[in-house]
């Protein structure tokens, strides 16, 4: 049994919106809604890092629950886009929250790789302690690379999100908690040192769909939950279309599905854990169950059930 | 069960487009159906002729026209 004691998040100022990025594309605003159903997104500074957005998340998280970085018996980071190929962003938080001798280390999968960082932290706080999970993306700085498609400039932001997990029952009860992996589709949601995004967008769409409603039909089943007895959904924030078709194949109530795709667009590993943040803040996260889920390049997958004191 | 026809009634009761005549022309380059209807597609096909599409052959190409939809299922009846 884990639990999570309390989450936080950091979104960069500056606000990018359709305005801008349709005057670079040659379309109009109406468009890139229509097409992805974002309005805004946030963009790092040019010289703000993944690391310093999972500092900042990082030390909200801690501060918001009253722990020291020093009571962490570990730190792991999800993340697609590392400030450099070795060592981790995990390493650099580390170092800057001055915590040695703690295992420190990145799970470099993006899109799911809050989730899975998450589901690891389950696994081991037993043995290790409370570990601090986060995920941060700074998709702005690859997403910039040339030449720019505007399919995928328009769906991604910038942020980082956290939480600490740790052994017994808590605010957050993790009750149930599985990760997945199918590297059939490998290179259909991919990104080679240095180059663009590639991404089928179709087959991408087809897999998430297929797999996230797999995972949470039979999480629900082995936890004999209807849909219904679920207070909040909480997804990796990817597609307005994808989460609503998900939603009404599995019955959920639109109205307990949190989104705030809207506001940040898609990002990434990120993406969950500033959702919970916010849903926490919003008074969305009420006494009964709640239910993680998240789909992403690899092809990795994953579900939670969460019992909220 | 005539396949080509299930197959076809199933396109026409979710088309966002006319069904073009030419069995062979895309689905989704006409607009007919986008990747979210694939999906809705492809489940209810499943239950029509029940067949089940695997997760590894579930690929927008084996899919594009009706000529293709008819043969994956027609091969796996």
């Amino acid at each position: 049994m884990a639990a999570i004691k309390g989450f936080g998040a950091y979104l960069p100022e500056q606000v990018l919106d359709n305005a801008a990025l349709a005057a670079e594309f040659g379309v109009e605003p109406a468009w890139i809604l229509q097409a992805c159903g974002i309005e805004t997104r946030r963009v790092a500074a040019p010289e703000e890092t993944v690391v310093d957005m999972a500092e900042k998340a990082a030390r909200a998280c801690l501060e918001r629950i009253g722990m020291e970085a020093g009571a962490l018996g570990g730190i792991i980071v999800g993340t697609g886009t590392p400030h450099r190929q070795f060592p981790g962003v995990s390493a650099s938080l580390q170092q800057r929250l001055g915590v040695v001798g703690i295992p420190a280390f990145d799970i470099h999968l993006a899109s799911v790789g809050g989730f899975f960082a998450l589901a690891t932290a389950v696994e081991l706080c037993e043995r290790y302690g409370p570990i601090l999970v986060v995920g941060a993306e700074r998709m702005s700085q690859v997403m910039a690379r040339e030449p720019r498609v505007k399919e995928s400039a328009i769906l991604f932001g910038d942020g980082a999100g956290a939480c600490v997990v740790a052994p017994g029952e808590g605010p957050v009860t993790v009750l149930d908690i599985k990760m997945q992996s199918d590297g059939t589709f490998v290179d259909d949601l991919s990104m080679e040192f240095g180059s663009t995004l590639n991404m089928n967008g179709r087959t991408v769409i087809l897999q998430a769909n297929r797999k996230l409603r797999q995972s949470l039909t039979e999480l629900l089943e082995r936890n004999k939950l209807a849909a219904t007895d679920v207070n909040l959904w909480l997804f990796h924030q990817a597609n307005v279309n994808l989460l609503k078709q998900v939603g009404q194949a599995l019955g959920i109530p639109e109205d307990r599905v949190f989104l705030n795709l809207p506001r940040y667009g898609n990002t990434s590993a990120a993406s969950l854990f500033i959702a919970a943040t916010e849903a926490q803040a919003e008074g969305r996260m009420n006494p009964g169950h709640a239910v993680m889920a998240a789909f992403g390049a690899g092809m990795g997958w994953g579900s939670a059930l969460l019992r909220v004191q | 069960m005539d396949i080509r026809a299930a197959v076809r009634k199933a396109i026409q009761d979710m088309a966002q487009a006319p069904l073009p005549a030419d069995d062979s022309a895309s689905l989704f380059t006409g607009g007919v159906i986008d990747s979210f209807g694939l999906m809705d597609l492809m489940t209810n096909l499943e239950e029509i002729l029940g067949v089940k599409v695997p997760d590894s052959e579930l690929m927008p190409s084996r899919f594009e026209t009706v000529d293709k939809i008819v043969a994956y299922f027609q091969a796996r009846k």
